[in-house]
């Protein structure tokens, strides 16, 4: 019976719990109902993951109204995927919340964080799940109004700046596109995916539908920050609180790039559609550029959150790599290191919470020496940034694996050269944090500090866990991958 | 029988480490190594330990006569390792030799190239700590140095494998010869790690800035892995001869003018590596055997000589032949000792390298490569030239520094003691090793003509630095930086990197002016005129951002439909 | 000696001539050299040598090329190889 509603649930909960935490205005309700909002909604995810592997593509009817009058929740391994990975990271990043947000807010302002936190959630997983082309309109301003409110809540003044930005970008992305829908829309007379996939294929050479792609492709483009429209990023994840940075980077962006996805290959028709454009170069030229030139500014970056910022930029440029080949290999690279990266990130980015938690400070030099002083936080930080360099044993080596692959299997030798010539510059920027916190002696504020609470550990160290995990086995990884990018390519849906 | 990969039990047995004190930390260091011994001992041969990843068969526990006698002085290296560095505090390089040894050991025995590269790297990875212990900044950055190029090994040797898996549709590891791209890269890989030509300066910018104690472990490892993996995957490749004869002469004409004495080291390792090179080129079984007995000798006497040094350094905090001197007066039982290690890379009748040295130049005379013979002869004069007397000589007696340090700290002695005795007992008694070679051996060192030729070579090279000493022909030691092939990158690279960085910068301001500012412009005027409030200052960023959705979405549109058109 | 020892590491003390320091027992240990190298030349007339290549079972050709090898070593690393890579010390680290 529930198994029936699940795609219904995997939204109404989170969305359900906002409210609820909104109206309680205490802090430690509004963080129970979170977290338990949001590991339910893990739990709805999985249980998700397990009908697709049974039953193939589920479909639901929203309300019990047919498509395409009503709307279509419709579920296969590609949102499942996402879904997962969203909610996944979730379910890590809502129980490290409790300690930097005690600290930082009083009872209501708590409780206001968990209401935005739960919107955003549901915004991201409505847009995952939904098979209706203006609700993941609606979903993501869901998603995107709650997060510049999540930015904003950042202690840094320069917060309500970037989350400015942060609303001005967004939306213009989410206008773009609405245009590129509406255009759709007009040409086809439907909204549903589904059917969008089944009537574009005739007139996708007809000029309103070129419109249309171009408004979505750049719509898309500014929510995934694919350089260089990336812009509004550093900021929005350096001034952020530790929370939003940590779960934008693990999200957002992801979803992003699961709508561009889902565009190109599932509704406009599959990898030919995609090779017929002259989306490959352009996405190949854009990827290489974002990897180098935000590898190159991270390098030079003296406040660390800032420094990792620009590394998701240049990770982005990874995964819009492997899809520029449009191939089953590049796809599966391009799905695995959405996964990988989502969870190394979150985890770094929870790990400088601790760092910030004690320190206060995100400065380079600030934190010299501070190895010594918070050895498991900086342990994590170490792990989680060998898998950002792609070490073995890692989920970053299986993301680079596939993605070298990839490009082997398009004889782009050169190519192969410039990934490891990245990885060497990641090495640089992470090996800069290392040889502060470990090689030197500790500064003024490094004196004093002790070991982050366990409270926010743990929930790290689950990310930590799942990179090694993903490092050593990877059925859930590119094993899911594999068989999701062979859909795309078919646009089986 | 248990069977398990010795290599994890001092990679796992290293965890604990930072938690145990005292006696109970030294008795848990010793067994490690000891259990992975018996264990070792206790295998046949053939293939243990197999897991599945990426959808292959990984196997990790190849047991044959060539991973066998790798395996069994990679022990007895970190055994040593561990008595040598009792006396240090820092956790870190106990954990970090041991993990060390543990990932070289793994390497030894992997079956496949996916194993073998995962442990290929961690041997890089984790032996860099030894080097970024010394916490000085010459330190730091040759470790940087060493660390760049150990994994640039490590990404050639994936390169290759990935080609390889692709051709062959198998990841075994063996031969693998160098008809194929992948090969070639292989090769590359394996190069860099045995310091061949040119690809070696990693090992004398790196191994002089360890630590006293991390020295000696670095010596053991990381070269003799390569040399596994070049007779493991290249025997027979004739190429390899002629690069392993450059490299055990090359290295010497360097080594007689460094004045810093674990740097000559680093060179007579290097010219050592040259000799096994040599070997494993030539292919033969006597050859094969050669090699891996030389590596196998190599490893107690040239570890003997990095501790005995490191004992210097330890007491003395230099090691430079210009600041020592007369040592021997307080340190007589390190001077005893260095000399033991240094009769023994001289080859001297009754000493380890003597009865496996002498296999390579036989087996090299065999096949008819003569010239390779004359420059391994003159390599091995040289070697005793520079390792046999220079290091002991500048040390341990030459001028009196007026230095009266104090002896070596037990454990040092102790570990130079047993290095000692097994330098010795090789050399007498070379039947217990001939008996783990990996084929069969009826080579007989000991004929009256070949001790004889032998003694002659070294005292007659005796006489020339006598000779050379008391005419006051031999170079001096000089305070110097003696430029190698680190040059290239150190020097000429990095001017090149300002250059470009000099020239990108100031074509970078170039083209902002003449872009970024005029849109800049374009966008005040825009704003002045449309926006609401006027405030360029803090508009002005988003507004770049908006102008570039524009050129974007205009883009995409012009590309879009110039297709259809 | 024992004094000696117990002073701190590395303490300079007056220059006090060992055996080995005295000029007329470096020369004869230099001369007891000499002699030995003499005998090993002479024991080529002895033992009966059995050179594989040839070349190798000349009189004396052992001594020679460890001799030759010897000072062609020295001289060249002296006079070829220095002057061109000789540095000075801090070379690389302005």
């Amino acid at each position: 019976m529930i198994a029936a509603h699940l795609p219904a649930l995997q939204v109404v909960i989170p969305l359900i719990a906002a409210p609820l935490c909104a109206i309680l205005r205490r802090g430690t309700a509004a963080w129970v109902i979170a977290v338990a909002a949001n590991w339910l909604a893990f739990a709805v995810s999985i249980g998700l993951l397990f009908r697709v592997l049974d039953e193939g593509v589920i479909s639901y009817a929203m309300g019990g109204w047919a498509p395409p009058i009503g709307i279509e929740y419709r579920v296969d391994l590609i949102n499942v995927f996402v879904l997962l990975v969203v909610s996944g990271v979730g379910a890590a990043i809502i129980p490290f919340a409790r300690k930097g947000t005690e600290a930082r807010f009083d009872s209501t302002n708590q409780a206001w964080f968990y209401t935005m936190y739960l919107l955003a959630l549901t915004g991201l997983l409505g847009v995952t799940i939904t098979g209706d082309a203006f609700n993941i309109f609606v979903f993501l301003e869901i998603s995107s109004l709650a997060s510049y409110v999540m930015i904003a809540m950042g202690r840094d003044k320069r917060a309500l700046t970037a989350a400015y930005q942060y609303l001005i970008m967004g939306t213009v992305g989410a206008t773009f596109i609405v245009i590129g829908i509406g255009l759709l829309w007009a040409m086809t007379g439907t909204l549903n995916l589904y059917d969008l996939a089944q009537r574009i294929p005739d007139i996708e050479n007809t000029r309103p539908v070129l419109a249309a792609l171009a408004f979505l492709t750049v719509g898309i483009s500014l929510k995934l920050a694919l350089f260089p429209l990336h812009l509004w990023l550093p900021n929005a994840y350096a001034y952020a609180p530790a929370v939003t940075s940590a779960f934008l980077a693990g999200t957002a962006t992801k979803v992003g790039i699961y709508l561009l996805l889902r565009f190109f290959f599932t509704v406009f028709g599959g990898g030919g559609f995609f090779l017929s454009t002259p989306l490959p170069e352009m996405f190949l030229v854009l990827s290489i550029v974002a990897i180098f030139a935000a590898s190159t500014v991270a390098l030079f970056q003296n406040n660390v959150k800032r420094m990792f910022a620009y590394s998701s930029v240049a990770q982005i440029g990874f995964i819009t790599l492997g899809i520029s080949y449009a191939t089953e290999t590049g796809l599966t690279a391009a799905l695995v290191h959405l996964m990988n990266h989502a969870i190394m990130k979150a985890g770094i980015f929870m790990l400088l919470g601790c760092v910030i938690y004690r320190l206060a400070s995100m400065r380079i030099d600030d934190m010299a020496g501070i190895g010594r002083k918070m050895p498991f936080t900086m342990a994590g930080i170490v792990i989680l940034g060998l898998s950002l360099i792609g070490a073995p044993g890692t989920s970053g080596f299986i993301s680079k694996f596939w993605l070298v692959l990839a490009a082997m299997e398009n004889g782009q030798w050169w190519l192969v050269a410039l990934i490891v010539i990245a990885s060497l510059i990641t090495m640089l920027y992470v090996g800069r944090l290392v040889e502060a916190a470990y090689f030197r002696e500790p500064s003024e504020k490094a004196k004093n500090v002790r070991e982050a609470p366990l409270a926010m550990l743990i929930p790290a160290y689950v990310l930590v866990a799942a990179t090694i995990y993903l490092g050593l086995d990877t059925t859930w990884s590119a094993g899911l991958a594999q068989d999701a990018a062979a859909s795309l390519l078919s646009a089986a849906y | 029988m248990i069977e398990f990969p010795p290599g994890l039990i001092l990679i796992l047995g290293a965890l604990p480490v930072p938690f145990l004190r005292g006696p109970v930390r030294t008795i848990w260091m010793l067994a490690l190594p000891v259990a992975a011994f018996v264990l070792l001992y206790s295998l046949p041969e053939g293939n243990h330990f197999a897991i599945s990843a990426f959808g292959q068969q990984l196997e990790l526990l190849r047991v044959d006569g060539l991973s066998k006698v790798f395996g069994y002085i990679f022990l007895i290296a970190i055994f040593l390792g561990v008595i040598y560095s009792l006396h240090v505090r820092a956790i870190e390089e106990h954990v970090s030799g041991l993990v060390y040894s543990g990932a070289a050991i793994g390497a030894v025995f992997a079956g496949d190239l996916v194993s073998l590269f995962v442990y290929w790297e961690l041997t890089a990875i984790s032996s860099v700590f030894l080097i970024l212990a010394s916490r000085t900044p010459e330190a730091l950055a040759a470790g940087m140095r060493y660390l760049i190029i150990q994994v640039g090994s490590g990404v050639l040797l994936l390169a290759g494998l990935i080609m390889i898996w692709h051709e062959t549709g198998s990841i075994a590891f063996e031969h693998i010869g160098i008809e194929s791209v992948g090969g070639v890269l292989i090769l590359l890989a394996f190069g860099i790690k045995a310091a061949f030509p040119l690809l070696h300066n990693w090992l004398q910018d790196a191994y002089p800035q360890a630590t006293p104690t991390g020295t000696v472990l670095l010596s053991a490892f990381t070269t003799k892995l390569a040399i596994y993996a070049l007779a493991r995957g290249y025997a027979g490749t004739e190429e390899l001869i002629w690069i392993g004869a450059v490299m055990a002469a090359f290295p010497i004409f360097f080594a007689v003018i460094e004045n810093d004495l674990r740097r000559v080291l680093a060179y007579s390792l290097n010219n050592q590596l040259g000799f096994m090179v040599v070997g494993i080129g030539i292919g033969t079984e006597l050859a094969l055997n050669g090699a891996a007995a030389h590596a196998f000798a190599h490893i107690i006497y040239k570890a003997l000589l990095f501790m005995s040094m490191g004992a210097v350094l330890h007491r003395t905090g230099t090691v430079l032949a210009s600041e020592l001197g007369g040592l021997y007066k307080s340190m007589p039982f390190t001077t005893v000792f260095c000399i033991i290690g240094a009769a023994s890379i001289s080859a001297f009748p009754l000493f380890s390298g003597f009865i496996s040295k002498s296999m390579i130049l036989s087996a090299a005379a065999h096949e008819g490569h003569y010239f390779v013979w004359g420059v391994l002869l003159f390599a091995s004069a040289g070697v005793f030239h520079h390792s046999g007397i220079k290091i002991p000589f500048f040390a341990f007696f030459a001028h009196d520094s007026g230095k009266r340090p104090k002896e070596a700290p037990l454990n040092m002695l102790i570990a130079m003691a047993l290095a000692s005795a097994l330098c010795i007992g090789i050399g007498v008694w070379p039947s217990a090793l001939y008996a783990i070679l990996p084929f069969h051996v009826d080579y007989v060192p000991y004929t009256d003509s070949h001790v004889l030729s032998q003694v002659q070579l070294l005292f007659f090279s005796a006489l020339a630095f006598t000779v050379l000493m008391r005419t006051g022909l031999y170079p001096p030691e000089l305070r110097s930086t003696n430029l190698d092939s680190d040059w290239l990158y150190r020097r000429v690279g990095r001017s090149i990197l300002q250059y470009c960085v000099q020239t990108v910068g100031s074509m970078h301001s170039g083209i902002y002016d003449l872009v970024v500012r005029r849109c800049k412009r374009f966008v005040e005027q825009l704003y002045r005129h449309h926006g609401p409030h006027g405030i360029i200052a803090r508009t002005w960023p988003t507004g770049s951002m908006v102008l570039w959705v524009a050129i974007l979405l205009v883009t995409y549109l012009a590309l879009y439909f110039i297709d259809i058109f | 000696m024992r004094e000696e020892q117990l002073k701190p590491d590395n303490a300079a003390v007056p220059a006090q001539k060992g055996w080995l320091e005295r000029k007329e027992n470096v020369t004869k240990i230099a001369w007891a050299l000499y002699v030995v190298c003499a005998i090993l030349v002479l024991l080529d007339f002895l033992i009966h040598r059995h050179a594989e290549m040839g070349f190798d079972g000349n009189f004396g050709f052992y001594g020679a090329y460890g001799f030759i090898g010897s000072v062609f070593l020295v001289l060249v690393a002296k006079y070829g190889l220095r002057p061109i890579v000789k540095r000075s010390e801090d070379y690389y680290d302005d």
